[in-house]
């Protein structure tokens, strides 16, 4: 049985719209990255979902019973903010506590599930510390106990790892994760940081000015995405836009600035007008006239790559490089590479640039533009020309297809 | 189930919250709000003793007289307090030294205080009063004079405490990157933070200027004992003295007099109110221009020290002596004091401001919740700004306006300690409920929200999580308006005659010349007050010390 389904849901602020015929279907024990830029409407679309906020209209569906007009403590959805809130006058083993106490458990099992929670986040020995003496990291896992001790089966996570330091965030990815899934709970996570998602997540809702663009799994999200926004929002994209001339072999025939480029197949008729999107890490640069490597010709590169260009800077980036070059007619190029190639790149190079056209994503031109599709920041405006435009760059029949429940692969 | 289990479950349905919030907010417009401000419609309904005022050019000089001195001293009072409380609020905030824990506690003491003693112990030790055996300093001072002194010194703890208030929060690091771009330490404080000041400036000015306009108490006092009680007057002591010495307020001319009089102060505080936001909103510091050689001059060497010790030297002579000096009394011969009288007016007293405050709590909490929670809302904003009302209106016109406003319900005498009550609820309330609201806004809202998604219903969330957290901060704001409440002459003395609070026991005194029982009183009344300060103090710090 589906776990949580959000239908249609709306909501919105005076002028600025959080939530736009929002729908998402979660199964039960799934663990669903929502990923969006700030202002979104992330947080707003959780916080429906737990009871905090009420929708304009749509249905919140928990356990396959209509909680929309439910208040948040009947929901068994407990939130992880990211400020955590954990309440500053308890103790940590009180603050553990809150939850069996309101609930009314017996005392004897109250007492038992927070020792076992306090155990499970390794911090039994700071039961009787205040939250204000605990670190960053403490603080966090407290808040995951306390929210795990009330016996909910859905956790919502507001960017859960945002306050914590570089490091620390990176280790505690998978421990939250495989605590989540050791206790079989669903969980939302929502954060604006792709390689968290990609990493952390089953699926990944990608949402942008109230609507989910895109739900997959991270690789389908990575390598197949909706629109040129998700193409460049998870992972960067070398984005170009020209004029489709042909279908050979089965792929695309992209013409930019008189350049032809290669990309996967598509039903794009001949003469419409398109946006490519390369991942920087499958766009190749190479010395004219070097030794192809072994992987470029198991992925079908050309010897001789489709533009050349100049070599404007290199970035030398711990185990990756990421070269930049200026191609006429195509613009900027990023390309990221292995280290081992710092050495063969230096600015005023020139390079030729290529990629797997299998790996190129095509897309049709969005209806409005596409400076504005890419935009990232806070967007304001009537809800009207928001849903044409997040309809018009989604599939071409206007239907959401990750919506249903076959999605995952 | 137990009465709170009773309440979690009702919180649990909007409907029921919705009708709380409403009920609270009925109550606060009806009871606190209205009535304040009810005199204001006498002008129509009794258009016609008004008129007679207004015709009668002795009465109207009089009245214009009154109404000048007020706000004019009430004016130089809040420049000075500006002046002399900046370099005040800077040592309190940005340095640090041996006994800094005293002079805070010295300077919060004029607010223990009640008004009534301060005006005795200022005329004692500003002048050589008739009948008094203490030496002052036997200073010939006008009564103009002598009011502003006394009102220096009740409205300057108002000050520093506001703007070290803001000062706290503006982050010492913009005067170190001024600092670090060149600017010397003076240049670094008048361009980058005196212009973060505004705010803060405005609520100290607000409330200094609104404390020094209703001061009846010391005010009248102090004419008293310089025996100029029916010759000059300020707005609440005209008030007063129509009130208690003219007598009978059927006269047309009383009942016209008091009317106008009300109206005029009612109305130019509010004014005042609006057009100070609107000007400390708009105002800037002028001079953009700097002067580096003047900036590092005075930035350096004996010019700052200078300014440190007169600061010093200001609060020493000009608040705390004067303040003090009624403990002289301690080394005259005991005087008879009529125990039974003073016990029943300190019961009184009691009385009024304990169930003045146990009132403003249970109503103002759900108010405060409700503006501190939706600070972009409407309602919210002008529910804000309608709290400051009964704080800007001189209480002396307050009180006389409510009684008014119940006696056209005909509440008569019978009803004269509710009366007096409801008074004291109304200029109290705005204490409690900027107390709360200041405290809810410094609560993270999430973890009301977590305790709900954590199965708490809402009122559960609020008696487990919100009240513990802002508990002290309640019981700050209840003491404030105890004390307030409790030295509180005009207010009382303007809605009936007949019930005695303490400083209306000791004006009496006062009016009758027994000066050495009034000041016996007003010693055993400090000595409550200080009581109930030290218990503010205790509570707050042990907050602190928890946060730590």
């Amino acid at each position: 049985m589906p776990e949580i389904v959000l239908e249609d849901l709306c909501k919105s602020f005076g002028d600025s719209v959080a939530a736009d015929h929002l729908n998402l279907r979660i199964e039960d024990g799934e663990y669903v990255c929502i990923l969006g830029p700030t202002g979104a409407g992330k947080t707003t679309c959780m916080r429906m979902i737990c009871g905090l906020t009420r929708p304009d209209s749509g249905k919140v569906i928990l356990g396959g019973r209509d909680a929309t007009n439910d208040s948040p403590d009947l929901r068994n959805a407990t939130m992880l903010s990211q400020t955590y809130a954990l309440f500053p006058h308890l103790t940590v083993y009180n603050n553990v506590m809150f939850a069996p106490k309101t609930k009314g458990w017996p005392e004897a099992d109250s007492k038992q599930i927070v020792r076992s929670m306090l155990h499970m986040v390794h911090l039994d020995q700071k039961a009787d510390w205040m939250p204000g003496e605990l670190s960053g990291g403490q603080q966090q896992r407290i808040a995951l106990a306390r929210a795990l001790a009330s016996g909910s089966k859905i956790l919502l996570l507001d960017e859960p790892l945002r306050a914590l330091d570089a490091r620390l965030r990176i280790d505690l990815r998978k421990e939250l994760r495989s605590l989540a899934k050791e206790m079989g709970l669903t969980c939302i996570h929502v954060t604006h940081d792709q390689d968290e998602a990609l990493e952390m997540a089953d699926r990944i809702a990608i949402i942008r000015r109230g609507r989910i663009i895109q739900f997959g799994t991270p690789r389908e999200v990575f390598d197949d995405p909706a629109t040129p926004f998700v193409a460049n929002f998870v992972g960067r994209s070398n984005i170009m836009t020209g004029t489709v001339v042909g279908h050979p072999d089965g792929l695309t025939e992209v013409e930019v600035a008189g350049i032809r480029l290669p990309a996967r197949a598509s039903d794009l008729p001949v003469g419409s007008e398109a946006v490519v999107a390369v991942k920087i890490g499958f766009t190749k640069l190479t010395k004219p006239g070097a030794e192809p490597d072994e992987e470029d010709e198991a992925e079908d590169i050309p010897a001789r790559g489709y533009a050349r260009g100049r070599v404007e800077r290199v970035l030398y980036e711990g185990a990756t490089i990421t070269v930049e070059a200026t191609v006429e007619g195509l613009g900027l190029i990023s390309a990221k590479l292995p280290n081992r190639k710092y050495e063969e790149f230096a600015a005023g190079d020139t390079v030729e640039v290529s990629w797997p056209a299998a790996k190129a994503n095509v897309f049709p031109m969005p209806d409005c533009g596409l400076e504005e599709e890419m935009r990232l920041d806070r967007w304001r405006g009537s809800s009207s020309t928001g849903s044409r435009c997040a309809s018009a760059t989604s599939t071409p029949s206007g239907t959401y297809p990750w919506t249903s429940a076959t999605a995952s692969t | 189930m137990s009465l709170m289990g009773r309440l979690d479950e009702l919180s649990a349905s909007f409907r029921v919250r919705r009708a709380w919030l409403a009920f609270a907010v009925v109550v606060f417009i009806a009871v606190i709000v209205v009535p304040a401000v009810f005199v204001v419609t006498k002008v129509f309904t009794d258009w016609d003793l008004v008129q007679g005022i207004l015709d009668d050019p002795a009465s109207m000089s009089v009245i214009e007289g009154a109404v000048w001195n007020s706000f004019s001293i009430a004016f130089i009072v809040t420049i000075i307090d500006i002046v002399v409380g900046l370099p005040m609020a800077w040592i309190m905030v940005r340095r640090d030294f041996k006994g800094k824990r005293w002079l805070d506690t010295l300077l919060d003491m004029p607010l223990a205080f009640p008004t009534a003693v301060l005006g005795i112990s200022v005329v004692m030790f500003w002048g050589a009063p008739e009948g008094i055996s203490i030496p002052g300093l036997g200073l010939d001072l006008s009564p103009y004079m002598m009011l502003v002194l006394l009102h220096i010194i009740f409205t300057y703890p108002y000050m520093v405490r506001s703007l070290s208030g803001i000062l706290e929060q503006i982050d010492v690091n913009y005067e170190t990157a001024a600092m670090t771009l060149g600017a010397s330490k003076w240049t670094a404080v008048r361009t980058i933070t005196l212009p973060l000041f505004r705010a803060g400036m405005a609520t100290g000015f607000i409330l200094c200027f609104a404390r020094s306009l209703s001061e009846t108490g010391g005010t009248y006092i102090a004419l008293t004992m310089m025996g100029v009680q029916s010759s000059f007057f300020t707005g609440p002591t005209f008030i007063s003295w129509l009130k208690s010495d003219v007598g009978s307020t059927d006269s047309p001319e009383v009942m016209g007099s008091m009317i106008l009089i009300s109206v005029i102060m009612i109305v130019l505080a509010l004014i005042l109110l609006v057009v100070v936001k609107w000007i400390i909103r708009r105002f800037r510091i002028p001079f953009d221009k700097v002067w580096p050689v003047l900036g590092r001059k005075v930035s350096r060497g004996p010019l700052p020290k200078a300014k440190d010790f007169l600061t010093i030297a200001f609060l020493v002579v000009i608040v705390l002596l004067p303040s003090f000096y009624i403990f002289m009394y301690l080394t005259q011969p005991a005087a008879s004091i009529d125990y039974g009288t003073l016990m029943s007016s300190i019961g009184t007293s009691f009385l009024v401001a304990g169930v003045a405050v146990v009132v403003d709590v249970i109503l103002g909490v759900p108010l405060s919740l409700y503006i501190a929670r939706n600070r972009n809302g409407k309602l919210a904003n002008i529910l804000d700004g309608l709290v400051n009302v009964p704080l800007i209106i001189p209480t002396t016109a307050l009180g006389f306006s409510l009684a008014l406003f119940w006696g056209s319900f005909g509440a008569g005498d019978s009803l004269a300690l509710l009366l007096v009550i409801l008074g004291h609820i109304s200029f109290t309330y705005p204490l409690v409920v900027r107390n709360l609201i200041g405290a809810i806004e410094e609560v993270n809202p999430e973890c009301e929200e977590v305790a709900m998604t954590l199965g708490a219903k809402p009122f559960q969330a609020f008696r487990r999580i919100l009240m513990p957290i802002i508990k002290s901060s309640v019981i700050a704001g209840g003491i404030l308006a105890f004390t307030r409440s409790l030295g509180e002459t005009g207010a009382t003395l303007s809605i009936s005659s007949s019930v005695n609070t303490v400083p209306i026991y000791i004006t009496r005194l006062v009016e009758a010349g027994d000066y050495t029982e009034a000041a016996m009183c007003s010693i055993i009344l400090i000595a409550v007050c200080f009581v109930l300060m030290m218990a503010v103090r205790a509570l707050t710090h042990r907050r602190q010390g928890r946060d730590a």
